[in-house]
């Protein structure tokens, strides 16, 4: 309620004349002068102070949504007052509360950076947003008089503008600091991505090193939010391999060699609920594999460069592409039941999901299913998602059959007079992953249609021209198993 | 219905097999008559009331029969039940069934600590109360025997592996390696039985015989289940390996395991003799069945109808089973990879080139038993004999699988039924000792189709005695298997005697989702 009345009165003075409006002007501007000095008189310098402090700071993300509503709703409410009297009066009342606001988020926010010790460019951009903003406020109401009386009729449209994009700015640097400094373009469509223009500078790493491919990832995606480029707690950057290797306030956290002393292994080792446990403030804690990549890379020397660790093998993650539901079966069930029931190839479901697709199985009947066979199948093409054809009668021209089945995602044509001619005619097999063409006669030339298909992974050349059989296996390896 | 010639019963009755009821009631009333035969008259009036309460509430229902056509769950039982219920990562797999319980500590669990406690006593605290074996529990002292071997690292995996198994430490990063499995019993009979059918009590059907049940088959010329089992050698301490083992169980005996003989011929009786050609056989067997059918008929025994089936899988394999023994086509590099015992029926490496055979040829589930593995004594002399025979046929099997691409949608496991103590049964000198059975962790190895590759799971405590992280209890074990498979462990089931009976038993068992890929 007070705020209520304290804000009529602002507003009321500032339109009233006289002495009054001096006396307005000066406590703005010493207020102005306080505010802008407020950096030199409380220095951010990178350490704790009171938990106090910390306590009402961390207020700040939930009170300091208020002003930007306020702030936003004005110049929404001026406009829409040319048509409606009383919204316009209400928005000098609404301006004067979001100043208030600001004030109040701005102190909170001050006592949170200064009272957690975050310190670093980040912080330092927004704090001198939020008090512009704050400042740029203030002036609004002063002149919003001037311009409701029509003495100075552009003034106040003009500061409104500049505040409204402070306030965008201001906000989104403090959203930078909390989500991390990606958090609005990660999943921006490539194609969007291409334009931004205000990308980051990647840091330097050495290509292909087990830093840059899985130690700076981790640390990247948990760490750097508060210990980066633009919010550094503790004096502490995890965001280069220089500045993870310099440490923080307390000293080194990364000693080559000496996992267990390696004070950035210890914080996220603690039990999770430890004063001390990093990542901090419930963020999701890191995962064993990763701490365990850590650990390692740390034993053997913390090295910038090396690119293998002794002990980790890390899969890469080429996720196979999603598998494309297939169409409903269920009307040809009675023709592919009977099959399965009869002598000959069979059509088997790869699970009770009708969407799972077909199987063509000829293990019985293999050396004589030939082309023809083959052919007959064509009707189930699109439901068919594996053609296993190991052994069977095909040949070539089998190519021009199996073009046609496109949701076919592995194919066996291991041991079949197969040599390699028309192997372009798969390339519309857009979900092909798997191909089995061992113990055929295709040569490599024959397979080179096959590098255009981009999902294929698993090609299968085992005792054919294109990859002779190995050479015989080394027996000195064998067991020397002498009592 | 034909009144049988045994029955003297002449009363007029109405005949089941008309009434207007589902096929499957039928069917159960059929088999309710064979005990018909047995409690005579009585019977008769207790087949009636067991189709009456079959029936239920159905009975009274004129449309019974096409009620329950139309509902999805009056489907045929088995119809249904031969897919896999989500799309699965393996089509079949190998085991490699090692019977006498590989010691861990000299294998695949490095403990390289043990060294400096050479002919110390393991601590009361790590033995707990535990009820040791017979043989051992006698004992004054629980002497620890460090392993005779060293270990290496292999691979980008870094596993470590023991100087016994060179081959299998260069596939590392094909293998997922588990160190916490366990088991709850201690002797032979009951671990290996646990193992397989996941019930320590006879009468249970095995992994193959459930795998076989639930999926099916992929080459109807070849069983969908078989087994191989390796020849014995005499300086090994051999465990016997009873066909229970692949038993079916209460399931039908067409999903039981086929085992091929380890010398000799494989399967006995399989060419016709002199005189009797393809098409006198094929005459016979008609005749033979079309009696047997008239037995059904009349009896209605499920078991007349596999007995059907299989003379006619034994026809068929009369030529497939030539085929698949038939080594002569393999190129040299076969050889070269799986070494000269290859060449020699009943070896270990002959028997893992079988079951890629059998791979290549649909064959389900191929299970291959190695005996040998108890050593109670004399460690540093037999345990190198061991792993001669079987650490290249294992390497082999897997290298072999991957490079034809058949590993993607195989699985293989290595495994025995239990482990082996840390400390040394009977005397513990620095050259020689023994290990008595420990159920409480041993390790075993998975590869292929729906595993992660290149990791080791689990952890044990510095004596390789108790687990300490991850546990993989058998029927944790088991149910892992059969996701990779395309099965849920909880719905692959069978009703007997009033229970819902699966692989993984009436503990709740889960799949252990850490080693899946």
């Amino acid at each position: 309620m007070k705020t209520v009345q304290i804000a009529t009165l602002l507003d009321d003075r500032l339109l009233s004349k006289g002495k009054s409006t001096r006396v307005v002007w000066a406590v703005s501007f010493a207020m102005s002068m306080a505010l802008l000095l407020l950096p030199w008189l409380f220095k951010l310098d990178g350490k704790p102070h009171r938990d106090w402090q910390q306590f009402l700071g961390r207020f700040h993300p939930l009170v300091v949504h208020f002003p930007i509503g306020l702030i936003v709703l004005v110049p929404m409410l001026e406009i829409a007052g040319a048509c409606r009297p009383a919204l316009r009066e209400a928005a000098g009342f609404v301006l004067g509360l979001g100043f208030i606001g600001c004030l109040g988020a701005l102190t909170l926010g001050y006592l949170l950076a200064y009272g957690s010790g975050t310190a670093g460019p980040g912080v330092t951009r927004h704090m001198w947003g939020g008090i512009t903003l704050t400042i740029g406020v203030l002036v609004c109401l002063l002149a919003r008089p001037w311009w409701m009386s029509g003495t100075v009729p552009h003034v106040y449209p003009a500061l409104l503008t500049c505040v409204l994009l402070v306030l965008v700015w201001a906000a989104h640097e403090g959203g930078s600091l909390t989500h991390g400094n990606n958090y609005l373009t990660e999943y921006m469509p490539a194609p969007m991505k291409r334009w931004l223009i205000f990308g980051t500078v990647q840091p330097q790493m050495v290509p292909g090193s087990f830093y840059a491919a899985h130690i700076n990832p981790i640390l990247d995606a948990n760490c750097v939010t508060c210990h980066g480029e633009h919010k550094v707690k503790g004096g502490l950057r995890l965001d280069s391999y220089g500045q993870l290797m310099e440490g923080g306030n307390s000293g080194p956290v990364i000693i080559p060699g000496k996992p267990g002393q390696s004070l950035l292994l210890t914080r996220v080792t603690l039990p999770p609920n430890h004063k001390q446990f990093m990542p901090a403030q419930g963020k999701p804690p890191l995962k064993p594999e990763e701490i365990a990549w850590i650990r390692a890379w740390v034993l053997d020397g913390a090295s910038p460069a090396a690119t293998t660790v002794r002990g980790i093998s890390i899969r890469e993650k080429a996720p196979e592409p999603p598998l494309v539901p297939v169409g409903d079966y269920s009307r040809m069930m009675p023709e592919i039941r009977q099959m399965a029931n009869g002598q000959g190839a069979k059509l088997m479901l790869v699970s009770k999901k009708p969407s799972d697709g077909l199987i063509l199985n000829t293990a019985d009947v293999a050396r004589s299913f030939d082309d023809a066979q083959l052919a007959q199948f064509q009707k189930f093409a699109p439901y068919i998602v594996e053609a296993d054809l190991g052994g069977t009668a095909v040949t070539n021209a089998s190519f021009d059959t199996l073009g046609t089945f496109t949701h076919l995602r592995a194919l066996h044509l291991e041991r079949t007079a197969i040599t390699g001619d028309g192997l372009a005619k798969l390339a519309p097999l857009s979900q092909l992953t798997y191909l089995n063409l061992s113990g055929t006669k295709v040569t490599k030339a024959a397979l080179a249609p096959l590098g255009s298909m981009k999902n294929l992974r698993h090609v299968y050349l085992y005792n054919t021209p294109a990859q002779p059989a190995p050479v015989a296996e080394s027996t000195h390896a064998i067991a020397r198993n002498v009592p | 219905m034909k009144q049988h010639p045994l029955c003297t019963d002449t009363e007029d009755i109405p005949n089941v097999m008309d009434l207007p009821i589902p096929a499957e009631l039928k069917q159960e009333w059929a088999t309710l008559q064979t005990r018909r035969r047995f409690l005579g008259r009585t019977g008769k009036v207790l087949g009636w009331a067991a189709l009456a309460s079959l029936l239920g509430d159905r009975a009274l229902m004129r449309d019974a029969h096409a009620a329950s056509t139309s509902s999805p769950s009056a489907a045929p039982a088995g119809g249904d039940l031969k897919l896999p219920y989500f799309a699965p990562k393996a089509k079949r797999a190998i085991y490699l069934f090692m019977s006498g319980g590989p010691p861990q500590i000299d294998l695949l669990d490095y403990k390289p600590n043990l060294a400096a406690l050479y002919n110390t006593d393991i601590p009361d605290s790590v033995r707990g109360a535990q009820q040791l074996t017979g043989m051992t529990a006698g004992q004054a002292r629980f002497p620890i025997a460090p392993s005779h071997w060293a270990f290496k690292q292999y691979g980008k995996s870094g596993a470590w592996v023991s100087d016994l198994l060179p081959n299998t430490g260069r596939m590392a990063d094909d293998l997922t390696i588990i160190k916490t499995t366990n088991t709850d019993a201690i002797n032979h009979e009951p671990a290996i039985m646990l193992m397989n059918t996941g019930n320590m009590n006879a009468g249970k059907p095995c992994l193959g015989s459930w795998l076989a049940y639930g999926l099916g088959s992929m080459n109807d010329n070849l069983p969908t289940f078989m087994v191989l089992q390796t020849k014995l050698n005499a300086k090994e301490n051999n465990q016997p390996v009873s066909s229970r083992l692949w038993s079916s169980g209460f399931l039908s005996s067409e999903y039981a395991g086929v085992g091929l003989r380890s010398s000799g011929d494989l399967v006995l009786y399989l060419s016709d003799p002199n005189g009797v050609d393809r098409e006198v056989r094929r005459k016979m067997l008609d005749a033979v069945n079309a009696i047997n059918r008239q037995t059904f008929e009349e009896l209605g025994d499920p078991e007349t109808n596999s007995r059907i089936s299989q003379y006619e899988m034994a026809y068929r394999m009369q030529a497939s089973v030539p085929e698949l023994a038939d080594l002569s086509k393999e190129p040299k590099s076969t050889w070269d990879l799986y070494g000269p015992d290859a060449k020699e029926p009943g070896t270990f490496a002959y028997n893992c080139l079988m079951a890629r055979r059998m791979a290549e040829r649909g064959v389900r589930f191929t299970q291959v038993y190695k005996r040998g593995w108890d050593v109670h004594g004399n460690v540093t002399g037999v345990l190198p004999i061991l792993c001669q025979e079987t650490d290249r046929g294992c390497y082999a099997l897997v290298t072999d699988l991957k490079q034809r691409g058949l590993l993607d949608d195989t699985l293989v496991i290595w495994a025995g039924e239990f482990g082996r103590t840390v400390y040394s049964q009977g005397g513990l000198t620095p050259d020689n000792y023994g290990r008595d059975h420990h159920p409480r962790c041993y390790t075993t190895w998975m590869a292929g189709g729906g595993v992660q590759p290149g990791i080791t799971y689990g952890e044990t405590d510095e004596y390789s005695y108790n687990v300490v992280k991850d546990p993989v209890p058998v029927r944790d074990f088991n149910a892992t298997i059969l996701h990779c498979l395309g099965i849920d462990h909880n719905k692959l089931t069978y009703k007997v005697q009033g229970l819902d009976q699966k692989l993984t038993g009436t503990t709740p068992a889960s799949v252990v989702t850490g080693l899946l890929a």
